[in-house]
């Protein structure tokens, strides 16, 4: 069925499957989730200026506890969910159930996170778990919103699958969050009040809660509930989208379903081990861990086949991140094998270690994915935005000329640069080698800014040059 | 009664680039086929990906840029994913803007 256009007629929208552009909500969604997202990444990194000490001393204190929130919820929660409000409709052909849930999620998430790393800090847990219950009224709204997208699928296939485990492990890891956080509250009051008072009986559950999860090692806990969140939702979105995002940019395709599938399954299944392992003390984490690196080995093959498959000869900047990060997450996960292994001893450096691990993961192998993404997603949606209307009208700018490469690659270098003199520095327990580590980063994210704001200049001053007169000569890109 | 020239078509769709790949549509291989009859430009084209986010947008540039030459009333365009593109359909030019191996 064809779409037809008159010159009296307005033009009709449709055709055969759908457009999927169309299909994503309006731009002001996902960008406003970015910004907040960069304005918390740049808090994080200049709060690690200030106080370089949360990188090199050992990592169970509420600063880095703080700190880390501030990275994960702040910075990298914000521009993942608002990324899979524009990428799940477009990757999967599918309409975004409610764009008005959406925007009530960004309300929630953004007092939610603010409030809870402003809580961590104080080291008030009574309000963290206000604060991180109204953060996970918008988890829920972002699960439900996404899970009912999910539903719409037409054709389940491994990025659907791989999304839908991120949405659960994500539920996960809020849920036992605040399960944590009940454990280290306390529960008086309840004396106070009488019988009849409602508060009463929630107040009694939650203490029960607490006794309960009291009986667990409070650090195996911490470190569950960091994996949860950390691989199995930032992770595992990265390896479902990969799938559609690496062959749609690299003109390649997935080279085997099979190893695609299991890669997501081996996953789901060492994430779920190593839960358990790290939660309750186990000596077989290792088997876990295994079974999960099975899982990343299985998806490192598939992106090395991909690439290896791709009509496009030069792989730009923003997948060079993305590429580097898969490097990094090797490491990584070499690392926490090593680290949870039996019989290891326990040292100052080892101690370190662990937060060299923790660092490089979220900081290096999520962050830097994201950076490389958010090269991919800003200028298409401020493209799109400015400039979709006026293709065949007029001359419009391609997704690359939207801001500087050399900037972009400065940032690249500086950034690797940053993250691996922090990691030095939190290594050897020495602060001021990371607050070095932090200042390169700084710039980097300075570049990034600066990136960002002519990106954005498009958005508000759309550079459209009119058509020259016709016929035009055969030119490329006209 | 202008007659459409089909020449005049394929330079117009030359106006029509892909954002991402910075090259226009007829050089990536995309069209797949005009008809012209009478006072309408049918087009049959494709895209390098089933989902591409500028499906919209390229669409209708291919619409606005034909409904702009003398004689053409209307523009039909088919968006069909058989055959599924392969950049061995693309033009020399094409190739070598795209960098392709």
């Amino acid at each position: 069925m064809p779409s037809a256009s008159s010159k009296t007629a307005p033009p009709t929208a449709a055709t055969p499957s759908g457009p999927a552009s169309g299909l994503a909500p309006s731009v002001g969604l996902p960008l406003r989730f970015v910004a907040t997202g960069f304005a918390a990444w740049l808090a994080g990194v200049a709060l690690l200026v200030a106080r370089p000490d949360i990188l090199a001393t050992y990592h169970y204190n509420q600063y880095v506890v703080a700190a880390t929130h501030l990275w994960v919820l702040g910075f990298l929660s914000s521009v993942v969910m608002g990324a899979m409000y524009q990428l799940v409709p477009v990757a999967l052909e599918v309409r975004l159930h409610s764009e008005r849930l959406a925007k009530w999620q960004f309300v929630f998430h953004l007092v939610g996170w603010v409030g809870m790393v402003a809580m961590f800090w104080r080291w008030d847990l009574k309000q963290v778990g206000h604060f991180g219950s109204a953060f996970a009224v918008g988890v829920g709204l972002f699960v439900y919103n996404l899970g009912r997208t999910l539903r719409r699928v037409p054709r389940w296939n491994v990025v659907a699958a791989g999304v839908a485990s991120a949405l659960a492990w994500l539920s996960l890891t809020v849920g036992v969050g605040l399960v944590v956080v009940t454990g280290k509250c306390t529960y008086d009051s309840v004396e106070e009040l009488t019988a009849t008072n409602p508060l009463r009986e929630m107040l009694q559950a939650l203490a029960a809660v607490a006794a309960w999860v009291n009986q667990f090692d409070p650090l195996g806990v911490m470190h569950a509930h960091a994996h949860l969140g950390v691989v199995g939702f930032f992770v595992m979105m990265i390896v479902a989208v990969s799938y559609k995002l690496l062959p749609m940019f690299l003109l390649s395709e997935v080279q085997s379903e099979w190893r695609a599938r299991w890669s997501v399954r081996l996953l789901n299944g060492g994430l779920a081990g190593l839960f358990v392992a790290l939660a309750w003390r186990r000596t077989w984490q290792p088997v876990a861990a295994l079974v999960l690196i099975a899982g990343l080995g299985l998806y490192f093959a598939e992106v090395v086949a991909i690439l290896r498959a791709r009509r496009r000869r030069m792989i730009d900047w923003g997948l060079r991140h993305h590429v580097t990060a898969q490097g990094l997450l090797g490491l990584v996960a070499v690392l926490g094998l090593v680290l949870g292994w039996p019989g290891l001893r326990v040292t100052m450096f080892t101690a370190q270690l662990e937060t060299v691990y923790g660092w490089l993961g979220i900081a290096g192998v999520v962050s830097f994915t994201v950076l490389g993404f958010l090269y991919k997603i800003v200028p298409f949606l401020v493209w799109y935005h400015s400039y979709s209307r006026a293709v065949g009208r007029a001359r419009v700018p391609a997704l690359a000329d939207l801001y500087s490469e050399k900037v972009q690659v400065a940032g690249y270098w500086s950034y690797l640069a940053g993250l691996l003199v922090a990691a030095a520095g939190a290594a050897a327990g020495h602060a001021p080698l990371a607050r070095a580590g932090a200042v390169i980063l700084l710039l980097s994210l300075a570049g990034l800014g600066w990136n960002l704001g002519r990106m954005l200049a498009h958005g508000v001053r759309p550079r459209v040059v009119p058509f020259g007169p016709r016929p035009v000569v055969n030119p490329v890109n006209a | 009664m202008t007659s459409i020239d089909p020449r005049q078509v394929e330079d117009a769709l030359r106006q029509v680039v892909d954002p991402e790949l910075g090259c226009n549509l007829v050089d990536l291989g995309l069209i797949y086929g005009t008809e012209i009859t009478s006072e309408t430009v049918r087009v049959t084209m494709t895209l390098t990906t089933q989902g591409c986010p500028m499906h919209e947008s390229l669409v209708a540039g291919v619409r606005a840029v034909l409904l702009e030459l003398a004689g053409v009333r209307e523009v039909a365009v088919d968006v069909v994913w058989d055959p599924p593109w392969n950049p061995a359909m693309m033009t020399p030019a094409g190739r070598a803007h795209v960098g392709l191996a």
